[in-house]
């Protein structure tokens, strides 16, 4: 934990991201417990909804080979929010099109499947494919999930409940840049958060703004990327096709109530490509579009 | 005129934000329970009317509930009441005595209130277990059993609800049946008699069938509405056994004789509730209405209001204010005029009469350590008092006519002494301890 600025910090990783919890507090020992407890539930959700572990929920429905799979009451209302996304996204939003990104590699360079290897992947894509009926997931086998999409963003808004309960300092929780603030801190003062450019991440930021309770979420990133025919391909994949959305900008920031739901919007108008901000625009969302 | 294939995607942000509430709602702000938990809740009631009844009421209940949503839950209650009961007959100018069925024999001094006095000790057994069928449809099975030196009551209920709607709506369907026996000191007396008679049967059954009809709304993370409704249909001996209604002398206005009550053996009960729960920055206050009517003609309106605020991690106050008011039974009635031809039924129980409760309480909760369980001390001022009894009169005046449904509407005798039954100041403690394992 250190003191930077004038709110102490406490810094971890969790769910393949730098995460900071920052405390409004003057004392040191009013910061940990809530920083300790945001860290706690941060480690608690990866553990449980990490692809990579065999032990997780996510890890035992892709070892039930096809067969159904009774979930906790916490992973059903996940499942449920994936599912209503789904249908309001039109099917952009498929929690099942992570096995896409193994026929996609986003390293700047020009590989590009080819139509063999897409038509191997995508049978295996379509929430639709798979029976979600009150508490049992039964997936065809092969298929996947992946909460990625809205766990952090959901780990976000966790967190920070969970450490406002235990303190009555201001914090503002931040997981790979997703992040919530609680509240203004003492002398009504605002926290400054800045949006990365999305070429130079860490650089100088494009711009600063001030939260107070709010949830803030950014969709995009700069670096994966695929050339293709001339142009230049973001690793947001559209699930029907299999390929990345045309024209999706580089970076959706999204100013909500929630961090889910700033990270819903972002993730939603970075799947309407060159629509994101006509889209966002409708929703009457605050958004910066980089 | 072209239609219009392009239309613009309606905006989703209502539905979005419903389902972010609904996520981010439930489960808050605790961490989801890993495997099964044991409660424990225990309580002690003390009640005490002035001048009358005294309760000691210990309670005890064990829930296990297991990690896939099942539980069992197991309670046993017994009370000890002590104290004093209105008959029903009215104060006298002169030195009145009521007899019981059991040969008890009181002496009430002159203008006094009549009562009974009595020692009852009563206990109760229920159990109840929750299956969860699937992650929307849960239902509920309960049984109880009771029993007292004249009284006994055996019930089961099962309850379905079934979440809709993202689980933002939960509807809830019930049914209740009990069967309850009641069997005097000294047998039954026959009603509107002067009580040397008794029916031929010395236990008299009563049957209770009833339905719940329920829906819950998550209106916002912030705030839960929720309306129920019920009715239940009793058969049976539904008279009070011990209670008494004065004849009263139509010319002097002195009361010159008791008879036993009588009420019709069928009953079709009706309520309706409304509550609303609402999250106001950390504090929470709820606020529900309810409507009950019968065919007894009896009505009545219930106001509570409740406010919960957390004073620190570990303790928290909650005031609470409750109002109700009741228009009488049709029936109801605060003397019988001497020698005037009797109605087919008549009570003269203060619980089917004019009656007006207020409660003003305040819980108190803490914990003295954070891991330790939570102690909730509730004391409760209570004023129960019967509606000016003038009023009634008015309302009823005219000669008795048989209602609609066969009974007698009114048997108060338009010269009945006009009744100022004193206020009953009533006092409530309950301290209650419950803790986790």
């Amino acid at each position: 934990m250190v003191h930077a600025g004038d709110a102490w910090v406490g810094r971890f990783r969790a769910m393949a991201n730098p995460c900071e919890v920052l405390v409004d507090a003057d004392d040191e020992a009013d910061a940990a417990a809530p920083i300790a407890i945001a860290r706690a539930e941060a480690e608690r959700i990866e553990a449980k909804f990490s692809r990579y572990r065999s032990d997780s929920v996510v890890g035992r429905i892709h070892a039930a080979g096809g067969r159904p799979v009774e979930v906790d009451e916490e992973t059903a209302q996940l499942l449920d929010y994936a599912s209503e996304l789904h249908r309001l996204s039109e099917g952009r939003f498929d929690i099942t099109s992570g096995v896409l990104r193994r026929a996609w590699t986003f390293d700047g360079g020009s590989r590009v499947p080819s139509e063999a290897d897409l038509a191997a992947v995508l049978p295996l894509v379509g929430w639709t494919k798979a029976t979600w009926r009150e508490r049992t997931l039964t997936l065809p086998p092969g298929m996947e999930i992946d909460l990625g999409g809205i766990g952090k963003e959901y780990a976000v808004d966790r967190a920070a409940a969970l450490a406002r309960a235990a303190s009555d300092r201001a914090v503002l929780v931040n997981f790979g840049g997703d992040l919530f603030a609680s509240g203004l801190r003492k002398g009504d003062r605002p926290w400054t958060v800045g949006v990365d450019d999305p070429e130079s991440p860490g650089g100088a930021p494009l711009l600063a703004l001030e939260i107070g309770r709010g949830g803030l979420a950014t969709s995009g990133n700069a670096r994966r990327f695929v050339r293709a025919g001339g142009r230049r391909l973001g690793h947001i994949l559209d699930p029907t096709t299999g390929w990345p959305v045309e024209g999706a900008p580089r970076s959706v920031t999204v100013l909500a109530a929630s961090c889910l739901e700033a990270g819903t919007y972002a993730t939603l108008a970075s799947l309407r490509g060159a629509g994101a901000g006509a889209f966002l625009e409708a929703e009457g969302v605050r958004h910066w579009i980089f | 005129m072209r239609l219009q294939l392009n239309e613009p995607a309606a905006p989703i942000k209502s539905r979005l934000r419903a389902a972010v509430c609904v996520l981010l709602a439930t489960g808050l702000p605790g961490v989801a329970r890993a495997e099964g938990s044991t409660q424990l809740d225990s309580s002690v009631l003390l009640y005490g009317e002035r001048d009358r009844a005294d309760v000691v009421e210990p309670t005890v209940r064990v829930t296990r509930t297991r990690a896939n949503g099942q539980s069992i839950s197991v309670g046993l209650v017994y009370d000890v009441i002590t104290g004093a009961s209105p008959t029903g007959a009215l104060p006298s100018g002169q030195v009145q005595t009521t007899t019981s069925a059991s040969g008890q024999v009181t002496t009430v001094p002159a203008g006094a209130i009549p009562t009974t006095t009595f020692q009852d000790k009563r206990y109760a057994l229920d159990g109840e277990v929750r299956l969860p069928l699937t992650s929307l449809l849960a239902s509920t099975f309960a049984a109880h059993y009771s029993s007292e030196k004249d009284y006994s009551s055996l019930g089961a209920s099962t309850k379905l609800s079934y979440d809709l709607d993202q689980r933002r709506i939960t509807v809830t369907a019930g049914a209740a049946f009990d069967r309850d026996d009641v069997f005097p000191v000294g047998g039954t007396p026959l009603g509107l008699t002067d009580g040397s008679g008794a029916l031929d049967s010395d236990s008299q059954p009563k049957h209770i069938a009833s339905g719940l009809l329920g829906v819950a709304r998550v209106v916002s993370r912030r705030w839960l509405l929720s309306l129920t409704g019920t009715r239940a249909r009793e058969d049976g001996y539904l008279t009070e056994p011990y209670k008494v209604v004065s004849t009263v002398d139509a010319t002097s206005g002195e009361t010159v004789g008791q008879l036993t009550e009588n009420r019709p053996d069928e009953r079709t009960r009706n309520s309706v509730l409304a509550g609303s729960v609402t999250a106001i920055g950390a504090d929470v206050l709820h606020v529900s209405y309810r409507y009950y009517w019968d065919d007894w003609s009896l009505e009545s309106h219930t106001a509570d209001l409740m406010y919960r605020h957390d004073v620190s991690d570990h303790s928290w106050i909650q005031p609470h204010l409750r109002w109700y008011a009741q228009n009488p039974a049709s029936f109801y009635t605060t003397g019988l005029a001497a020698g005037a031809p009797l109605p087919a039924f008549a009570s003269s129980d203060y619980r089917l009469g004019p009656l007006r409760t207020m409660t003003v309480g305040m819980s108190f909760g803490f914990r003295v350590a954070a891991s330790a369980g939570e102690w909730t001390i509730r004391p409760e001022y209570i004023r129960q008092s019967l509606a000016s009894s003038r009023a009634h009169e008015e309302e009823e005046d005219g000669p008795p006519e048989p209602g609609d449904d066969g009974l007698t509407q009114s048997a108060v005798a338009a010269s009945a002494p006009a009744v100022e039954l004193p206020p009953l100041d009533i006092l409530s403690l309950v301290v209650a301890y419950s803790r986790h394992f």
